[in-house]
This record gives C-alpha cells, structure tokens and sequence, in this order.
C-alpha cells in the first residue's frame, strides 16, 4: 500500500505562497483504483509527483510498498532525442530489469513498428503516450501512476489497451489524477477530490461525482 | 535490546547498499544515454573526440612556427601543445557540458530514482573518460607519425590530469546548479572565463617565458599551474620552477567541494526553475 502521513506542499509563486497540499493523510489500499479528481490547478500534478517521489514533499510521510511506477501521463519521462528502443532500454537500466526483455516486449506491445528506431521528438502525442504505457507495462509495476490521460491511440488499440490494463488491475493498483470525471469513472473503483490543500476520500465513486459536480457549481457561481 | 539494534544497524546498512546500487545503476545508464546522444548520432561519431583537440594543435602550431622560431621551453613544438590543449579540455569540457545537464536531462528527472547529483555526475563521467581516453591516443598517433614521445613520469601527468578534471567537475557542478536559477550564468562561464582563461593558462607558452611582473599575476590561475605541472612530469628536458603541487591541489579540490555544496543546497530550486 501507499501511505500518505501529515504530507504538505507549498510553493513560492509571484503571487505569494501557495498551500498545495496542507497536512494531507490518506491511504491507498492494494489492488484498488483510485481516481484523484480536482479542478485546474488543485494541484493534482504536484501530488501524483509527491506519490511517485518525483519530488520531496515539506513535511509528512509517504511510505511505499511494492513497486511504485513512475507518473505516467502527456507529459516528460523520456529523452526525447533517443528513439524508443534506446528509451526503454535506459528505463530497464535504472530499474535494474532486463534491457533485453524490456526492450522487446515493448517493441511488441506498442506495435510502433518503424517508429520503434525514431527519435521520440518526432512522434505524435497518442504514439509517444502509446510508447509510455508499454514501457511501463513491460516493467510490471504494482502501483501505476497516471497523470489525465489514459486512453491512447485508434480504436483497435485502444480495446488492446483496454484489455491488458484491465488485467493488470487485478494485480495492480492504478492511482489516477483527472479534472475530469469521466476518466475517473471508466478505470477508477474509488474516487477523492482535492481541493484547498485537503483530500477527501470517497469509497462510493457516485459520491465522489456528486461532490465533484457541487464544487464545480460552486466554483462557477 | 542489544539484538534489536544489531537488527536495524543490519538494514540500515542493507538499505544503504541498496541505495548505493540503484544509484550506481541509474548514473551507469545515464553514462550510456549521454554516450549515445552525444557519439551515437553522427556519422563520424567517436572521431569528433579526436578532431577539436588535433585541429587546435595543428592550427596553433601552424602560426607559432610562422611566427617565431624556437620550441618553448625546449620541447618540440607539436608535443608542447598537446600537452596544453588536451589536458585544457580537461578542465574546461567538463565544466562547458555540466553546466546543461539538468536542462538537458529535465525530463528524466521525473523518474523517482534520477536526481540532479545522477545527471551531472554521469556527464562529468562521460567527459573526464573521455579525455582520458583521448590523449594518450593522441600521443601514440604523434608517436606514429615520428614524434618521439618518452614521458618521464606517467603517473604524475596523470595526477595533473585529474587535477584538472576535478577543477572542472568542480566548476561544472557550479554551473548546473546555477544555470537553471540565474541564466546569465552561461555568459560568465563561456565568455569571462572560457576565453580569457584559454589564453592565460599556459596553452602555449612557459610561464618562464613571460616577463616577471605579468607572470606573477598569470601565476594565480590554477591551470598554468597545472599545465606547468603536467610538463614537468612529462618531459625529460623541461622542469618548471613555478609549478605549485600545493596550490594547484589546494584549487581543485576547493572548488569541487565549492561546487559540490552549491549544488547540494541549490538542487531543489534548480529542479523548480526548469
């Protein structure tokens, strides 16, 4: 499990300091998924970041069990000058895996084809989400972290996508940052929303979206 | 009570080796990724590591030898410059390259066990090797080609060398913290330091050869100690007087520590700013 224990963020902005996360404690249990639901610029970013240890939280504790995927998502991770078969052996490098194996089961899982032998600067967003999730597939995390998109690619692979996530869910927990709440209600079993530094955790996904649908009104009033 | 202690001292130390080794594992893998973006991707590849320095040499000796006669310090004047220009690069490849690297490297970053210390050190890695590699290369080739080359004492040029390599990484380490929080960094380092200390490091001449009240002021940079040093070491026919073991050590390992705790405390502002 992933525990988060009296975790804060702040940020120095122009505009003064900017609480993103304010003594946060929440856990995420194995083997369910959570979608973290939250407006722009709630800080869902920072949090999934914070959670993956891509960055250092203020105060607080996150403590981690099993193996914990690096944020996946639209943006980073990769170098973006190197061709995917270089990327993903520098992936299995730092994650003491196989090179080889990394290497060739996400050559077959991205079905990529040439492309696989191309810089990443020249893909387009669906094929270079496409690279990431198998990336990520082929080093079998138990927590995968996602950052908004999930979906990727035409339809075909889409429903390949679909099916081998949906597998792994049975062993894997996926813990989803969104604005929006049909990506939520597609791939998560439990829903928070984070708002003003405060995560709230809702076991029923229909709560969640009603909460969500109210602080959006809010909002906009 | 006792054993319970042993117990955490036991995975304390289990945890740190495991630590040791992911990152060993990670500054490794970065090590090859800068290899292959940086030789990988040209036709030429691994020769643009011998082609700056042997053109230098060539296009400096070119104009010395139309300009005067003579050999500096009574070392021919081939070998002089090799062993000025390559063991130059030693300092200033390492800190030109360093300086980009947590830019350059900012995406993989966001892998949890990638951090700015990984990124540096694994260019610092890449440059220091690959100089290391290069010059004695060079030296062979010059061998080849019918310079007599019969180095008086290899481990002190080496010693030199590493001096060299660790004001560098030192001054590299300065400048990747820095870059990313104040950009006119890159202007200090490429235009107050990169050209004025080209020339007032010894490149091409002895200190012995410069008038005295201009030399002693030329004696506070480091690298003409440095390369004073490195040709003491390396020629039979030459023995500086004013290459300082002392001072030069006292530089170099000043300025790694300097860079070293700049960056230690700027790293988390560094990771903001990109």
């Amino acid at each position: 499990m992933i525990r988060l224990e009296k975790v804060s963020k702040r940020y120095k902005t122009k505009a003064g300091v900017r609480t993103v996360l304010d003594s946060v404690s929440m856990t995420f249990p194995k083997g369910r998924s959570v979608g973290i639901l939250g407006m722009n610029g709630a800080g869902k970013s920072t949090l999934i970041r914070l959670i993956g240890d891509a960055e250092p939280a203020d105060a607080g504790r996150i403590t981690r069990e099993g193996r914990v995927s690096w944020t996946l998502g639209y943006t980073g991770g990769f170098q973006q000058s190197l061709t995917a078969r270089e990327n993903a052996r520098f992936v299995a490098r730092i994650y003491g895996e196989d090179p080889g194996y990394i290497e060739a089961f996400t050559e077959a899982f991205s079905e990529l084809g040439q492309y696989f032998d191309v810089p990443l600067k020249n893909y387009s967003a669906g094929m270079r989400s496409r690279f990431a999730f198998s990336v990520s597939f082929a080093c079998d995390f138990d927590y995968y972290l996602v950052d908004e998109a999930l979906e990727t690619g035409d339809a075909r692979y889409k429903e390949k996508f679909r099916r081998a996530f949906e597998e792994r869910r049975e062993q894997a927990s996926v813990i989803l940052v969104s604005h929006n709440e049909q990506t939520v209600r597609r791939n998560c079993d439990m829903a928070a929303i984070l708002h003003d530094g405060k995560l709230e955790l809702y076991e029923d996904l229909k709560e969640a979206m009603h909460q969500y649908k109210v602080l959006q009104t809010r909002q906009a009033a | 009570m006792a054993s319970d202690v042993t117990v955490d001292l036991k995975s304390a130390w289990a945890d740190c080796m495991q630590a040791l080794r992911t990152q060993a594992r990670v500054i490794m893998a970065l090590v090859l990724r800068e290899t292959l973006s940086r030789y990988g991707q040209q036709k030429l590849g691994f020769l643009w590591a011998f082609l700056e320095p042997l053109l230098m040499v060539a296009v400096f000796a070119t104009i010395i030898t139309a300009a005067r006669s003579g050999n500096p310090g009574g070392i021919p004047l081939v070998l002089f410059m090799m062993t000025g220009f390559v063991p130059f690069m030693m300092f200033r490849d390492p800190m030109n390259q360093m300086q980009g690297a947590i830019s350059a490297n900012k995406n993989l970053i966001g892998f949890p066990q990638v951090t700015t210390f990984d990124v540096i050190v694994a260019r610092a890695i890449l440059e220091c090797s690959v100089l290391l590699l290069v010059f004695p290369i060079i030296l062979c080739l010059a061998h080849m080609f019918g310079h007599r080359i019969e180095v008086e004492n290899p481990l002190g040029v080496l010693a030199a060398c590493l001096l060299l390599a660790s004001l560098g990484t030192g001054m590299g380490f300065l400048f990747a913290a820095l870059t990313p929080i104040l950009p006119s960094t890159r202007q200090i380092s490429s235009t107050l330091l990169g050209r004025p200390l080209f020339f007032s490091s010894g490149l091409f001449y002895t200190a012995d050869s410069i008038p005295p009240p201009v030399r002693d002021w030329l004696l506070y940079n480091p690298i003409l100690h440095m390369l004073e040093l490195l040709r003491s070491e390396f020629f039979h026919e030459f023995e500086s007087p004013h290459g300082d073991w002392r001072y030069a050590t006292f530089w170099s390992l000043g300025v790694l520590t300097l860079g070293m705790l700049v960056h230690q405390s700027l790293r988390r502002r560094a990771i903001v700013g990109l």
